[in-house]
């Protein structure tokens, strides 16, 4: 097995069950004896980074670092760094200013964001955009791959905050928006997006802000 | 009906090793509270002879279909505990290995209360893991006993008489017309200077004697489908023939070439020539004429364009301006260089040989390239630091070995690796230096960086030493520990997979469901990146699935 077996859903069921950080170890770059599979590693660390700021979760929770078998000072020294920020952020949520209900469903958000079809399509494709490019042959640099990876991370963990709310309970745009401290134009993008896809739809539309719900399978 | 689980825990104290730093008993102890676990054994070593007995006692005595052993790593001892589960009926898969030396009792040595925590907590997640695992069956697949080698310079030639003198079958293709790659162009071959054209013409008529050889010169690759023992390829001769091949393992021995000289240091072919042009004059008694000489190292290499040392050059000039001061005692050489490859006793001995014989070597740098003038060449002596003009009837420029264009090409058919200069890329450059990365396929000589020849031939015969371990077995035998496509009717063909696959172990194939990914089993190294990448989870690690993995994350976890 390789960095490159890590699958964010790996990851998260370690935030879910509680852990407060995560260490990712993998070959140096370029070394890899399975050629790409650090980079693969990387792209997914990134891309689980991405999900879990949008989430408000602190994205140094979660590292990865690079070296060799026969570098046992620096594992000592990232694994020693790496607890020293954890132990200064404390306790998953702690830091956030989370309650235990709101981490829950943001990790919740997070892992269903990583899991779904999108961004696992996204983050398979991130190689073959910075080498051999898109379609169009665009090659995409380390940057803009970055910046698309946020940009979908951001309707993804979105959406699926939404999709999880509306399933404990039907709310209002505006209440969604409070919550989830998101101006209502992105929660009606999201909530659009969801319709479109049949997930949610309306419970009730007397009043002046109507309350939205999941839709029973 | 799940068959209850019987999980047996075999606790190790390695001696002291780990018994002197944390508490085995207590781990032993806790061990027996875990889920599933209905026998718990304490060893002075578990490996050795009265150890494996108690594994394979403690299987049989009370049906154990779960073992797990605490004690070193998997390098050193997991055949011999699945050998014990094989021996006493259990399937060897069933097995998991708990490191408690290497990662617990040897990096913990003065903790001994948090070494004993995490053994437990280490034996735990081994426990969870192992409740997941499944029995599985080794792969196996045959191998037609018969090697490829492309390439027929003095690599590709010595590999193909190491195994077709070894009984093999062997196809040489070459793509000249004739045999013997750049040693043909040489006169005489360092360090102990024997003749190159009777050398090479030696083992190319070796090679063309041997009964077990097929040589097919101008003739090239135009594909190569299959995989490791089973090797379907076509190639075509100038005459427009198809040739069609069945091959066990491949062999690359494609070498290298010198960059071109042409506007490089007024290079005209004439007064300013290149190191194999000289080699050319001494072979043809063509230096007479001449009286001073100046060889310019490092034309065109070591720059921001090439970065990459070419390593031949320096003995090649060394080796060259002995031979000119043999014929011409008289001449005067000067050699230009920036550093000196002159590695190993051998060549040491022929720089200090150069330097007695009056050869004048001057240092100078990438900021001040030498100049060549009308009769003279101008340089900047870093060490003096001042200018120097050196006279000069005959300038040589020895321009390094590069990588074929061809290799892009050639590389894409075998779907192997190239590096960033375009020069063949081993598996591993300490591991594995002679494999690739894709499995049966094996690398040698200047296709993989520049090299002597003697180097080239430790190589090629390396490489097909490598290979014949798989024609001798003639079966390939892999872990089962591959991925599959399991969940075959999440997959939508897209190919996201093969495409990410390092072994090139996935192929898309036409099914009555559509196309659908298919894993290659033989050739598949078990990575994970695929089942990591399906963006539809079609995809499934044997042995390391993400129910084993979830479960050992969660028993970490428990409070
Ligand atoms: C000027 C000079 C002087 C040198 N002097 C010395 C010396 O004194 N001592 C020493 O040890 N080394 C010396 N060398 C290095 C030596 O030439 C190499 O070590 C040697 O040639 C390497 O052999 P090879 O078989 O790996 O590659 P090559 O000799 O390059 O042979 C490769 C063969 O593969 C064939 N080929 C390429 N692509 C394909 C393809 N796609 N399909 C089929 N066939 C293909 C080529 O036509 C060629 O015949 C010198 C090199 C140079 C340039």
């Amino acid at each position: 097995m390789c960095s490159g077996r890590i699958d964010p859903s790996l990851i998260m069921e370690a935030f879910v069950n509680g852990a407060d950080g995560v260490f990712c170890g993998g070959c140096l770059l370029g070394e890899c004896r399975y050629i790409s599979g650090n980079y693969q590693a990387q792209g997914k660390i990134l891309l689980t980074q991405l999900a879990l700021k949008r989430a408000g979760i602190s994205p140094e929770r979660l590292t990865i670092k690079f070296m060799s078998s026969a570098e046992a000072q620096k594992f000592v020294k990232y694994v020693s760094e790496f607890m020293d920020k954890i132990i200064e952020l404390g306790r998953i949520g702690k830091a956030e200013n989370l309650s235990e209900n709101e981490l829950k469903l943001k990790l919740e958000a997070v892992r269903n964001a990583l899991e779904g079809k999108k961004l696992r399509w996204v983050v398979g494709k991130r190689t073959e955009f910075m080498e051999s490019g898109n379609l169009y042959n665009e090659i995409f640099t380390a940057h803009e791959i970055e910046r698309m990876f946020k940009e979908v991370v951001m309707d993804e963990v979105d959406l699926q905050e939404i999709l999880l709310r509306l399933k404990n309970k039907p709310s209002s745009v505006k209440e969604l928006s409070e919550k989830m401290r998101l101006p209502s134009h992105r929660i009606l993008r999201e909530i659009a997006n969801l319709k479109k896809m049949g997930l949610v739809e309306l419970e009730d539309v007397s009043g002046s802000s109507p309350l939205w719900k999941t839709v029973d399978e | 009906m799940e068959e209850k689980l019987r999980i047996g825990v075999f606790v190790c104290n390695c001696g002291t090793n780990i018994g002197g730093f944390l508490d085995v008993p207590e781990v032993a102890e806790y061990s027996k509270t875990l889920p599933g676990v209905v026998y718990v054994k304490e060893n002075l070593f578990t490996c050795s002879e009265s150890g494996v007995n108690e594994i394979k006692e403690g299987i049989k005595n009370n049906n154990l279909n779960r073992v797990v052993v605490a004690a070193c790593t998997p390098l050193t001892h997991e055949p011999t505990f699945r050998a014990a589960c094989e021996e006493a009926g259990l399937n060897p898969y069933l097995f998991e290995f708990v490191n408690i030396r290497e990662q617990c009792s040897w990096v913990h040595k003065n903790e001994r209360e948090e070494a004993t925590q995490k053994a437990k907590d280490l034996v735990r997640m081994g426990v969870a893991r192992a409740s997941k695992l499944e029995p599985k069956d080794r792969i196996t697949a045959g191998v037609i006993p018969s090697a490829l080698v492309i390439g027929g310079g003095i690599s590709g030639l010595s590999a193909a008489l190491s195994l077709a003198n070894r009984g093999f079958k062997v196809k040489l293709i070459e793509k000249e017309k004739k045999l013997g790659g750049l040693v043909k162009s040489l006169y005489k071959i360092y360090p102990e200077n024997i003749n190159a054209e009777e050398y090479i013409n030696q083992k190319i008529n070796e090679v063309k004697k041997n009964k077990n050889i097929n040589v097919f010169t101008s003739t090239e690759i135009k594909n190569v489908g299959g995989y490791i023992g089973n090797y379907k390829v076509k190639a075509e001769n100038d005459k427009g023939n198809e040739l069609n091949f069945d091959i066990g393992v491949i062999i690359v021995a494609t070498g290298a070439k010198t960059l071109s000289p042409e506007g490089l240091f007024s290079y005209d072919g004439k007064k300013v020539i290149d190191m194999l042009q000289l080699e050319d004059k001494l072979k043809n008694d063509g230096i007479s004429q001449y009286k001073n000489f100046v060889m310019i190292l490092c034309a065109g290499s070591r720059n921001n364009e090439r970065v990459y040392c070419s390593r031949i050059c320096c003995m090649s000039a060394i080796k060259n301006a002995l031979l000119i001061k043999e014929k011409n005692p008289e001449s005067k050489i000067f050699i230009l260089y920036r550093d000196l490859q002159a590695y190993g006793t051998t060549n040491e001995e022929t720089l200090r040989r150069a330097k007695i014989n009056g050869i004048r070597f001057v240092n100078y740098s990438l900021n001040k390239l030498p100049e060549v003038e009308d009769n003279t060449v101008r340089v900047y002596n870093e060490i003096l630091g001042k200018e120097l003009l050196i006279p000069a009837d005959l300038i040589i420029l020895a321009t390094p070995l590069v990588a074929p264009e061809d290799n892009e090409n050639l590389s894409k058919k075998l779907k192997v690796t190239l590096d960033e200069n375009g020069f063949y890329l081993e598996a591993h450059i300490k591991l594995r230096p002679l494999d690739f990365s894709t499995n049966g396929i094996y690398v040698c000589g200047t296709a993989h960086w520049p090299a002597s020849t003697e180097e080239s031939t430790t190589q090629a015969l390396g490489a097909a030493a490598r290979s014949s371990i798989h024609l001798e077995k003639k079966y390939v035998m892999v872990e089962p520990i591959v991925s599959s496509v399991y969940y075959e009717d999440e997959c939508r063909g897209c190919g996201l997979c093969a495409s990410l696959c390092p072994s090139n172990a996935i192929e898309m194939v036409e099914t009555p469901k559509g196309v659908k990914a298919k894993v290659i089993e033989v050739a598949c190294r078990g990575c994970g990146i695929c089942g990591a990448s399906c963006y539809r989870h079609a995809i499934r690690m044997n042995h390391f699935s993400d129910e084993q993995i979830k479960a050992q994350i969660r028993a970490f976890l428990e409070e």
